[in-house]
């Protein structure tokens, strides 16, 4: 009886953490999909996690920016680099999922 | 597994970057300059290492931003008034063209346009055609960035996307005299490169066209050599445009032509990037980082030199006038209190070069802030940034004074 307290008890507890690991994989998944089709950034930057090996913008295995880095120039763009947001090219939602997908890649 | 990535990406989602490009050309262009870490031995203990198309440089000379953006430390500018190739920053637009790319270098093309007999010259027809060598610094425009206090995107260059080169090759106006003049109406000497055609993105957008002041054409020079080396691939090699006391991108590399124009071109590189607005604002209605303001900064003794002995110390630095000749420095070792004058040391290479400078003074113990403040063409350093959107054009002595502990 003791250990099923305790189970309840622990899975009343993993719950949240359980919906945030879930709410975090789908981010994460959306952020690849736009890295990898809507805003092809792979044509342009390297990227471990995606396998990608684009020449034209910075390496961003070497540049680790912040996840507020990459939202920024997402939105504004930079040279030849398409201002994203400021277009229209990308949604809020998507310039959110596609920033914390390369933070997170990049900041192991 | 990167051609199984490369091949998802749609590529009718991705026109804003390629025009009518295809995607193949894309994936054919970035296979050909692969970056890999060549070494990493930096001094801070940094795992970035140098990418391969400048594994030749000095990395404990550098602080590497990105494998794009390359900045020389404070204190490896060179202490004898030329910045060595090995320590000089780097700052390109487009991936640096390869020797496969580039070809035999003396078969090197540039057109001319614009002019009353517009032509085309390979660079060994412009190495017959005249000869000079001149003296100028190459800064980019967002040196000194890093200073301001809003987030601004792009390097965050301190003092060291700056260096004093000796540029050879030909000048400009004995270009234009073998093309017979240039033509009455043209109003500005605008420079195209062609690193962007490997990438098969759409020009508009990739390519570094940049418009100055027709009147420059009288101080440039096309250059093929870089402080006596043929001028290297990473610094737009093998002939650049060199335009005297204007920001480094207006120093066009890999160039390949030069038109007069009677309107700025209309490519992003000149038509938006490069413009100081004011924080907030952009546009093309606001003025192009052309001509480069009075500076100064010192390199030694610095916070990256470590403590500092007490007793007679040189304070060493580098000033320059822009468009007009530096004519004095002084240097505040109480935050800009109080001033002396520095002692210019050194051969004047020229207006466009920068000087070094000297100043002697007896430290004791304790914390010091070093600043300097140059003059030159009637214009002094102002002691605060210019706040601006994108961090250019930064000259305040403020944000460039170094905070030293003398023991």
């Amino acid at each position: 009886m003791r250990i099923f307290k305790i189970f309840i008890v622990i899975l009343l507890f993993s719950f949240p953490l359980t919906i945030n690991l879930q709410a975090d994989s789908e981010k994460m998944a959306l952020g690849l999909d736009v890295y990898n089709n809507k805003a092809a950034c792979g044509a342009c930057h390297i990227l471990k996690a995606a396998a990608s090996e684009g020449n034209i913008g910075p390496n961003l295995d070497i540049l680790k920016p912040t996840e507020e880095q990459v939202k920024l120039i997402v939105t504004e763009g930079l040279g030849v680099m398409p201002a994203f947001g400021e277009e229209g090219i990308l949604t809020s939602e998507e310039i959110d999922a596609v920033s914390h997908y390369v933070f997170t890649s990049t900041n192991k | 597994m990167k051609k199984g990535i490369i091949k998802k990406i749609d590529n009718s989602k991705r026109n804003f970057l390629t025009g009518s490009v295809t995607l193949a050309g894309v994936a054919a262009a970035t296979s050909v300059l692969p970056i890999s870490i060549a070494n990493a031995n930096h001094k801070d203990s940094s795992p970035k290492g140098l990418p391969d198309f400048i594994s030749w440089k000095d990395r404990n000379a550098l602080i590497v931003h990105s494998d794009k953006g390359i900045e020389t430390h404070r204190s490896a500018i060179g202490e004898s008034l030329i910045t060595p190739n090995r320590n000089i920053y780097i700052r390109n637009n487009m991936p640096t063209m390869s020797d496969t790319q580039i070809g035999d270098r003396n078969n090197w093309k540039v057109s001319i346009k614009g002019v009353k007999n517009p032509k085309t010259f390979s660079l060994a027809q412009l190495k017959k055609l005249g000869h000079t060598t001149m003296a100028t610094i190459l800064q980019c425009s967002g040196n000194g960035r890093g200073f301001f206090a809003h987030e601004v995107r792009g390097s965050q260059w301190k003092t060291g996307a700056a260096a004093c080169v000796v540029w050879t090759g030909v000048p400009m106006k004995v270009v234009v005299d073998a093309c017979g003049g240039v033509d009455s109406d043209a109003v500005f000497m605008t420079s195209a490169g062609v690193d962007h055609e490997p990438t098969g993105l759409d020009p508009k957008k990739a390519k570094v066209e940049r418009s100055v002041p027709k009147k420059v054409y009288k101080d440039a020079m096309l250059a093929w050599e870089m402080n006596g080396v043929p001028l290297p691939n990473a610094h737009g090699g093998p002939l650049r445009m060199v335009t005297p006391g204007y920001f480094g991108i207006n120093n066009v590399k890999h160039l390949g032509q030069v038109a007069f124009t009677k309107t700025e071109s209309t490519v992003k590189y000149m038509k938006s990037s490069y413009r100081i607005s004011p924080i907030g604002k952009k546009g093309s209605q606001y003025p192009s980082c052309w001509e480069m303001p009075v500076k100064s900064w010192i390199t030694r003794p610095t916070d990256e030199t470590g403590t500092v002995k007490a007793g007679n110390v040189q304070i060493v630095g580098v000033a320059m006038g822009g468009m007009k000749k530096v004519r004095s420095v002084k240097v505040s070792i109480d935050g800009g209190q109080s001033w002396k004058k520095a002692k210019f040391v050194g051969p004047d290479l020229g207006k466009y070069a920068w000087r070094q400078f000297v100043l002697e003074a007896n430290l004791a113990p304790g914390s010091y802030n070093l600043a300097s403040k140059a003059s030159g063409g009637g214009k002094t350093q102002p002691e605060l940034r210019m706040e601006n959107r994108r961090g250019y054009a930064h000259n305040g002595w403020k944000d460039h004074s170094v905070n030293i502990k003398v023991v």
